[in-house]
């Protein structure tokens, strides 16, 4: 009896909590409780906006206004302040010429550096009702101006549809245009000559990319780092199935249909070795048209020309593609001096709506200075880190939640003490960055949304998730019955006896003579 | 009382008729269209040695129809174990055929291959799909695949209920491959997946998955084997297994622009020409295959817009903060002596 009491203590009572103890998938607490509480639709941006005006109720009137048409978004918050224009100021403003002197004079007196902030300044000798410009400041004429001015704050400054756009689950235009976040980009300018031997092409990539994309990125260096880089890319030849078309005798161009585009694409990514950087890859390419086909002229979806100064086209989260049309006297001379400004500003437009700065669509009565420098406008690059912080934000959420869910659903995974880290790390600076986002402290913000989101990729994506604990329950049992059940047996069989020895009975019954 | 009953059924009758026409309304045309936003292909062959060469050339020919179906060679990944091409039982060194009539060399010009050899195991395979790889994997190897991505995943080798053995020594489950597409789904790494796999006791497979948007195609059911369709008496080997070879046959037939649909792809292999009963899963996928265009899955969407405002900069900017440039060093030119060095005789004329 002491043998199989023995038995039964060393299997069941040692043995089976030192199994269990062991093969235990490792996990590392993890708070699944403030997980659970996310929800991304809750987070909202403050901003401070400053109304400007002649009068006290014209600044009354106009907030007011503002105020109203803000009231129901809850993705963005303003705080708008009102102040009377000094009478001097007043003059300033009303006899200088141009606006970009009234700027100079509102930037004199006002901090318009200061990020997350916007001015709006009444300024009777306007053409039209409201004007903007590079800074942080809108113009408008009077009361009358309201509408006008609440539509251009909708649509230009704050866009509270493209922020709810980047925090829903789905995607909406923008985020379809507009590469993912991410922590840099790897910026490529491929220069594509298909017949190096019949024509030379003038064009310094080099300073072309360190001048005018340089000075782009330098400008959003708070959103993401940048590696710039420029190739020649020879021999590179692409039928573009262009239809000759004659204009009037002796002038014609080549049509290409805007189907073809896309195969171009794909034949530039053969050769244009994007995969070298570990970063997502922005493509720019200047295709330069051989003299045999130029000009070649794109005709859209409907099969109508393209009106534009440049013929390029764009594809969503690639890149985009210029061609570059040498002229008559180019192929005669057998040297085409590409216009450097008007490739470049077509490749600084790409880049722009490929990072995230929205179109602007035309405000009836507004009056948007167009962009004269490679740099972005002041108010864009604020709006820029508004629906990053909020992207990334969004994007964190809910990598961990699906992560909690995940481990709910399949049991073995192990949680190690790094992921585990990085989980509580991405919490911690997704609540930061959530109350400062509620404060109006942007930059901050951005940079703790950036911190929480890249935290919660490496969780997701940490290669140890798969760490070979990866075994079916079904499959354990193939394992597990074959080697214990004939052991488990005799013992679980001798349990009644030791049962009733315990209970102090006589097991065998005495032998009746 | 008969009346009364007559009367009921008839309103419910119409009843389920307005319900079905309206329902029929409120599903228009465009429901039915894909809103994915780019195209990825997994093509993978998990057998070695050479008697397997039909795996080979099966899933090379895959590749060669979703590419010239205008996939590019960036967002296809392909896995082949064995490399039947180089093999020296090969009589005609370098190539690969899917026919007798040996027409079409598969292993022609740019095929890339991301992962080859012993690469291809079943930790490697996860490891793509889940995008958990190791950080200094390249971006070729990698699935770089978003919400919008519809994916096509083509796997051939050797299998049976529940498994698919990866080079003789390991094999992934249908549990694992199922928690697998789990992982991604919640990751939001697919918009849909056409999942096809010729294997025998194919549609084992699939019957665990269990995340939506997943159209599932095996070559033969539970308890069926796959056959191969013919030998190539100058290789020795049987070349390519029939379910692949009638797909093949349907896919010659495809353009980037024609209008089949994903029910004929289905339908492709009648059990009188495979020989095992081709099984399909459409319960996870929430569109009718027979309104979905073939081209959401072996095509390739790449929207294209077109620029018409480039910025006009006024002055050209020079960049402030002057970064060290690693200019590479432009070797100075060097000639070539002339073969006689007769400048250095002095020839004189007499």
């Amino acid at each position: 009896m002491w043998a199989s009491a023995s038995f039964v203590g060393v299997l069941i009572i040692i043995g089976v909590p030192l199994w269990w103890k062991t093969t235990e998938v490792y996990r590392v607490a993890l708070p699944y409780d403030k997980i659970n509480a996310f929800d991304p639709m809750s987070h909202f941006i403050s901003s401070e906006l400053t109304v400007l005006a002649n009068d006290d109720k014209t600044a009354q009137d106009i907030a007011k206004q503002i105020e109203k048409a803000f009231e129901q978004s809850d993705v963005i918050k303003l705080k708008i302040k009102k102040q009377v224009l000094s009478k001097e100021l007043q003059h300033i403003l009303d006899s200088v010429a141009d606006e970009q002197e009234a700027l100079e004079e509102v930037a004199a007196t006002f901090n318009t550096n200061i990020h997350n902030t916007f001015y709006v300044v009444q300024r009777k000798p306007l053409f039209k009702d409201v004007w903007v410009g590079t800074e942080r400041v809108a113009f408008f004429r009077d009361v009358k101006a309201a509408p006008t001015l609440v539509e251009a704050l909708v649509h230009w400054i704050y866009e509270p549809s493209v922020l709810n756009g980047a925090r829903s689950e789905t995607a909406d235009p923008a985020r379809q245009i507009r590469f993912p976040s991410g922590p840099g980009f790897h910026v490529v300018l491929s220069v594509v000559h298909p017949k190096p031997q019949l024509m030379k092409v003038d064009f310094n990539a080099r300073d072309a990319v360190e001048d005018y994309i340089g000075s782009f990125v330098d400008e959003i260096s708070d959103l993401h780092n940048f590696t710039l880089k420029s190739q020649w890319l020879h021999l590179l030849e692409f039928n573009f199935e262009a239809k000759e078309v004659t204009d009037s005798p002796g002038d014609r161009h080549f049509a290409v249909r805007q189907d073809r585009l896309p195969l171009l694409l794909t034949r530039l990514e053969e050769r244009a070795a994007t995969h070298v950087s570990e970063r997502p890859t922005l493509n720019l390419a200047l295709y330069v048209v051989p003299c045999d086909t130029a000009p070649l002229v794109l005709y859209d979806a409907d099969n109508k020309r393209v009106s534009s100064p440049v013929q390029a086209f764009m594809s969503p989260k690639w890149g985009g593609v210029v061609l570059g049309n040498p002229t008559q006297q180019e192929c005669q001379e057998k040297l085409y001096k590409p216009n450097v400004n008007l490739i470049m500003g077509t490749f600084l437009s790409q880049l722009r709506k490929l990072l995230g700065i929205t179109d602007k669509r035309a405000v009836g009565g507004a009056r948007l200075e167009a962009l004269r420098r490679a740099a972005p406008r002041r108010w864009e690059r604020d709006a820029l880190l508004r629906l990053r912080a909020l992207e990334q934000l969004a994007s964190a959420q809910a990598s961990l939640a699906s992560l909690a869910e995940l481990l709910g659903e399949i049991s073995n995974i192990v949680i190690n003490d790094e992921v585990g880290a990085s989980i509580n790390l991405a919490v911690d600076s997704i609540q930061r960055a959530g109350q400062l986002l509620e404060r109006g402290d942007l930059l901050e913000a951005h940079k703790y949304a950036q911190q929480g989101f890249l935290a919660a990729e490496t969780a997701f994506m940490e290669p140890s998730l798969l760490a070979l604990l990866y075994f079916p329950d079904d499959q354990k049992y193939a394992i597990y019955i074959p080697l214990f059940l004939p052991i488990m047996f005799p013992v679980v069989l001798s349990l009644k006896n030791l049962i009733l020895w315990f209970r102090g009975k006589p097991v065998h019954k005495e032998k009746i003579d | 009382m008969i009346q009364l009953n007559i009367f009921s059924f008839s309103l419910i009758f119409s009843l389920l008729f307005t319900i079905s026409i309206t329902n029929a309304i409120e599903i228009p045309e465009k429901f039915q269209k894909s809103n994915h936003t780019n195209n990825w292909a997994v093509l993978v062959d998990t057998s070695r040695f050479w008697f397997n060469y039909r795996h080979v050339a099966n899933v090379l020919s895959i590749y060669r129809s979703v590419k010239r179906l205008g996939i590019p060679d960036s967002q296809i990944i392909l896995m082949i174990s064995d490399d039947m091409a180089c093999n020296p039982r090969n009589p005609r060194p370098a190539t690969i055929f899917n026919n007798a009539h040996e027409q079409i060399n598969v292993y022609g010009d740019d095929v890339e291959v991301d992962y080859r050899g012993y690469e291809v195991s079943v930790e490697n395979f996860v490891r793509l799909l889940t995008g958990r790889v190791p950080p200094d994997t390249p971006r070729s190897k990698r699935l770089l695949t978003d919400e919008g991505s519809n994916i096509l995943i083509y796997l051939t080798g050797h299998g049976g209920d529940g498994f698919l053995k990866f080079q003789d020594s390991e094999e992934i489950t249908s549990q694992e491959l199922a928690d697998a597409l789990e992982q991604m789904w919640q990751k939001r790494r697919y918009n849909e997946i056409f999942f096809i796999i010729d294997t025998c006791q194919a549609s084992s497979m699939y019957e665990k998955f269990y995340s939506p948007n997943i159209l599932a195609t095996a070559s033969s059911l539970v308890g069926e084997d796959s056959l191969s369709h013919h030998v190539d008496s100058a290789i020795g080997v049987y070349i390519i297994d029939r379910y692949t070879y009638y797909v093949l046959e349907f896919l010659e037939n495809v353009h980037p622009n024609s209008k089949k649909t994903m029910s004929e792809f289905l339908a492709v292999c009648p059990k009188s020409a495979c020989l095992s009963t081709v099984g399909v899963r459409r319960d996870l996928f929430k569109r009718d295959p027979s309104k979905v265009p073939i081209t959401d899955f072996f095509g390739s969407v790449r929207p294209v817009i077109i620029t018409t405002d480039p910025i006009d900069i006024q002055e050209i900017p020079k960049r402030r903060k002057s970064q060290s440039i690693n200019k590479t060093k432009v070797p100075e030119k060097r000639e070539y002596l002339p073969q006689f060095p007769m400048h250095l005789v002095q020839t004189n004329n007499y």
